[in-house]
């Protein structure tokens, strides 16, 4: 058998090809894939890490999880985070961003000011906020009173904590919704606006009717980027409130975590790890579902 | 691009710079790690923060060097399990009590040789030996000196203005919730001090810790009977408990004599914000002289749930522990045993101006008749540690969460206490 | 004519209330971090004075004199640096190789591999961390810096972008060197690397700032304060049980102003970065 010089070429290409692609599939398949699937395997166990004891459990820790109120709790938590994220930092990014679109002075600036809260360290940025939601001296409250408003518990009310959390994170997403609302509008040709200016639309109308039509793809990629990075909130609940008070504030990923290293029960931390995990992935086969049949 | 790479080297080059100049870890022959919490969570842990160096005569006796490392409260002990399965476990660490259980549950504590163990138990007062004995003479580790009481603490001056006798302290939960009311003061909607300033954040451990006073004094048995190491039963919701938090809760709500917005009850009687608290005695001996030397304050045990009742002062330490995948067991317990001898016991408590653990040292001055270890021991005979079972992790998130979710008016004290119940029953059958 | 001004009026009307509105929105990004340096260098008597006072005066560095003899800021940096130099480097490399292969070969179960690499995405590590530490307590790797970087050694967004990229360039120059008898590995770091040499840009600064603000990993796997980043050495900088705000905004300027100061010196490449990998994702 004699090698043609085509198949020696493609054996060639071949082994480059995997020579390429070997670091990326290593570090995934060790650090990534096989946790994945250990974790799978995990919640059907019961998992003494330190005594290396691993005792098959079947079903019962799912059977927990459902009486589970904290868990319960977390995922109701993260379920109205989500909505708030989505709706009001998506929202408002997008009212901010059409304002951007008449080529304005000041807009370069603008963007860079509204910007910073997104690349500063969620951990850095959550500890000055918790000076400013602090009951008794922090600026908030003093400028409540200022004014003569009744003050808050803020962080420390339970009425409070999971409101302060959404706050912040609207703080620290505007930016990133905003200038991604920006490059979607760009692509909004400028000829459709100066018709409708000519059919006499006003600004309102011309948002309604031309934008947001105009930019569904964007939306869209917005409303997911923002729920799938909301089911993953941890930095600012872990440093704001811890999930408390009176687990007012608890959400799916702070859970996995008290489990897993307060708690010690590995096992039953995989079993909630695995319901965040079907629950982005539901959110990822909705988006491609969706891109496909808007082919977007 | 090249500015990116500008800012990258020049960072780098900072960067080792500065770290150059941070100066390496010194290695002696043999490195002990030592753990012990940071910050303002105890006050026995003086010692490692004020620059002491209180490990310094057994590192120059033994030649060898002890690296002394603050881990941060909330996550101590998450790091303390992950260091263990990860075989990096410190060599001894100074813990929380109650956090024992779990890491004897995964042999993860080393115990003390039996004549460690003997020698001590003869040796030391009644309460400190409870502390320690985790049955038939097994220790896990040396509880810490000046342990903790928990006692309600005032600010004498406070009492006075509002007309209240200065030294004489509520004896009962209606009494108290009477006082708080004379003692707060209101500032159109807020508060400018609060008549007891109440723990409510945080992790629900600690808030057992701090309510422990008025469970325990209302019938709460964390586990029944105490002394078993798996199993037993949990009592926490009965009338006289739900009453008792209900009480709590009103003080909030109904009397409006607290707020939650005072969430640090040792700051706020330091900082004058409160009339009266309830925590670990030791921190307010020994951060007021610093913190707030004109403060006026004085303790009693903290009030019963119901007149004529008796009062409980939750008893707890910290322990020096050694833990299990250490490699130089044999030195490590040396150090702590040397740690906690006699003569160390005097020196600590002494210069922090608080309770010895050697009844040798408890009779001797200036400890004999120091005012403050006098009335200390008069709260002993209340005292009353938490029981040494695997499943009190477990029962104590159930209680504390339980407490603030009443403390935070988000569930009633039947359904908060009903839940707990059912909570501490499944961390005890979990164990078995 | 009056229809003309009528609408110029309204037009500009509609102008000013967007500025007041960006204006107004543009304060409340700020307010934080202006609160937090005023803060670190107030005296410690104004911090709790009622009004709140808006100004230092007279502006103290006590605080950080505190808050750098409390923790070495200096040490977290240079972690910080380590492990997103070393990340941010492995992954963009391994994902420009990578995204070469996917994007010119054709090989057997390539699309499988893909597939592979892009579903890790949706795994984050909040869901594997648990695993994930187990197998690191098996390696010996918990308190390491192979421990902090392991899951961080390879990304896959580097790995797509690089294929969308290098898919999208013109064919000919790779077929051109490969006759004039350049090798693979060649043709990808003097031909194809250069000419993606914006996205390379774009992938390594999302990947830096990603690395720089990680927490939920570095959290779990440190123990020793040698081994603290930045974001890890500020969260613990806090006493939960004796909160000094004067020394804690003290830490959090530290650990921020440097970031911003390289932020804005780059803002328009960095925002523009973001905006198309954004969209394109």
């Amino acid at each position: 058998m004699q090698d043609t010089f085509l198949t020696r070429a493609r054996k060639e290409r071949w082994f480059y090809a995997y020579l390429f692609i070997s670091p990326v599939l290593i570090f995934f398949g060790l650090f990534r894939v096989y946790p994945a699937l250990q974790t799978l395997v995990f919640s059907f166990f019961k998992v003494e890490i330190v005594a290396r004891r691993y005792s098959w459990v079947g079903l019962k820790n799912f059977a927990l999880l459902l009486q589970d109120d904290s868990f319960i709790r977390a995922i109701k938590n993260t379920f109205i985070y989500a909505l708030y994220i989505v709706f009001i930092s998506g929202f408002l990014g997008l009212v901010l961003a059409s304002m951007f679109n008449s080529k304005m002075k000041l807009g370069a600036f603008f963007k860079a000011i509204y910007f910073i809260p997104y690349i500063t360290s969620t951990v850095a940025a959550a500890v000055v906020w918790g000076y400013l939601y602090d009951p008794k001296f922090g600026l908030f409250n003093m400028l409540l009173r200022l004014v003569g408003l009744p003050t808050r518990g803020w962080t420390a009310s339970s009425r409070d904590a999971l409101m302060c959390i959404v706050i912040f994170s609207i703080w620290k997403s505007l930016g990133y919704n905003m200038v991604i609302f920006i490059a979607g509008l760009q692509n909004i040709p400028d000829m459709i606006y100066e018709a409708a200016t000519i059919d006499g639309a006003g600004p309102v109308t011309k948002f309604f009717r031309i934008t947001i039509p105009m930019i569904v793809p964007t939306i869209f990629f917005v409303i997911i980027y923002n729920t799938i990075l909301s089911l993953k909130v941890f930095d600012q609940v872990f440093v704001l409130t811890a999930g408390g008070p009176a687990e007012a504030s608890t959400v799916v990923v702070l859970q996995i975590y008290n489990q897993a290293f307060l708690n010690y029960r590995f096992g039953y931390a995989s079993a909630e790890a695995f319901v965040l995990f079907v629950s982005v992935m539901l959110i990822t086969v909705v988006q491609y579902w969706i891109s496909r049949r808007m082919e977007i | 691009m090249k500015k990116i790479l500008v800012v990258f080297v020049v960072l780098l080059i900072i960067s080792t710079f500065a770290v150059s100049a941070e100066g390496k870890q010194e290695k002696g022959p043999v490195t002990l790690t030592f753990w012990y919490p940071a910050g303002e969570i105890t006050a026995t842990s003086m010692p490692f923060r004020d620059g002491s160096k209180p490990w310094a005569e057994f590192e120059a006796a033994n030649n060898c060097k002890i690296d002394v490392v603050a881990i941060d409260y909330e996550t101590m002990k998450q790091k303390l399990l992950t260091a263990l399965a990860g075989g990096k476990a410190p060599d001894i660490a100074m813990i929380d009590g109650s956090w024992m259980g779990a890491f004897v549950k995964e042999n993860g504590l080393v115990q003390l040789p039996s004549q460690y163990a003997k020698e001590w138990l003869d040796g030391v007062s009644p309460d400190t030996k409870a502390l320690s004995d985790w049955g038939g003479g097994k220790m896990y580790g040396y509880p810490s000196w000046g342990e903790d009481a928990y006692a309600l603490t005032w600010n004498v001056d406070m009492f006075r203005e509002a007309g209240l006798p200065p030294y004489q302290a509520p004896k009962y939960l209606d009494e108290f919730r009477e006082y708080s009311k004379k003692l707060a003061i209101r500032e159109g909607n807020d508060f400018k001090r609060v008549g007891y300033a109440i723990r409510h954040v945080g992790h629900p451990h600690g808030i057992v810790d701090k309510w422990d006073w008025l469970a325990v004094s209302a019938g709460v048995k964390y586990v029944d009977p105490p002394t078993v190491l798996v199993g037993g039963k949990s009592v926490i919701d009965i009338p006289p408990v739900r009453k008792a938090f209900q009480g709590a809760h009103d003080m909030i709500y109904v009397d409006k004599s607290t707020s939650l917005n005072f969430p640090d009850p040792r700051d706020c009687l330091l900082k004058g914000l409160a009339a009266m608290q309830i925590s670990e005695l030791v921190s307010i001996q020994v951060r007021q002289p610093k913190e707030a030397p004109n403060l006026k304050w004085a303790f009693s045990p903290p009030p019963a749930a119901e007149k004529g009742g008796k009062p409980a002062v939750h008893i707890s330490a910290w322990n020096y522990s050694v833990f299990s995948p250490s490699k130089h067991k044999e030195l490590a317990l040396k150090a702590i045993r040397w740690f906690n001898n006699k003569d160390n016991d005097f020196k600590m408590a002494k210069k922090y101006e608080s309770t010895p653990r050697w009844m040798a040292n408890y009779n001797s001055e200036p400890f004999a008749s120091d005012p403050y270890v006098k009335q200390f021991k008069s709260l002993l005979p209340y005292g009353q540690p938490y029981p040494k079972n695997l499943a009190l992790p477990g029962i104590m998130e159930a209680l504390g969460s339980a407490i603030q979710k009443v403390l935070h008016d988000e569930a009633t004290v039947e359904k908060a206490f009903a839940e707990a119940q059912k909570k501490a029953d499944a961390a005890i059958e979990a164990t078995k | 004519m009056k229809v003309q001004v009528l609408k110029r009026t309204g037009e500009i009307s509609a102008t000013s209330i967007a500025y007041l509105l960006l204006f107004a929105f543009g304060v409340l990004m700020v307010l934080p971090f202006y609160w937090m340096i005023v803060a670190s260098l107030q005296i410690p008597e104004n911090l709790v004075s009622f009004p709140p006072k808006w100004w230092p005066q007279p502006p103290t560095t006590e605080h950080y004199m505190d808050a750098m003899a409390k923790a070495p800021f200096l040490l977290y940096y240079r972690n910080s640096l380590i492990v997103a130099i070393i990340s941010v480097g492995c992954s963009v490399i391994f994902g420009l190789f990578a995204g070469y292969a996917f994007a010119i070969y054709r090989f057997p179960l390539q699309n499988l591999f893909f597939i592979l690499i892009l579903s890790t995405l949706m795994v984050p590590i909040q869901v594997t961390s648990v695993s994930l530490y187990i197998l690191m307590a098996r390696l010996g790797w918990i308190d390491t810096f192979p421990g902090i970087l392991a899951p961080n050694f390879a990304s896959a967004f580097a790995v797509f972008f690089m294929r969308q990229t290098i898919k999208g360039m013109p064919g000919d120059l790779i077929d051109a060197a490969r006759i004039d008898g350049a090798g693979e590995v060649r043709i990808v770091t003097t031909i194809v690397a250069p000419l993606v040499k914006s996205v390379i840009a774009t992938v390594t600064l999302i990947l830096f700032i990603d690395s720089w603000n990680d927490f939920l990993w570095p959290v779990i796997i440190i123990n020793s304060k040698y081994l603290r980043t930045i974001t890890v050495g500020i969260a613990f900088f806090k006493d939960p049980y004796h909160i000094s705000f004067g020394p804690l905004m003290a830490a959090t300027s530290i650990a921020t102003i440097p970031m911003i100061v390289i932020y804005l010196l780059l803002q328009r490449f960095v925002i523009k970065g973001i905006a198309t990998t954004g969209l394109k994702f």
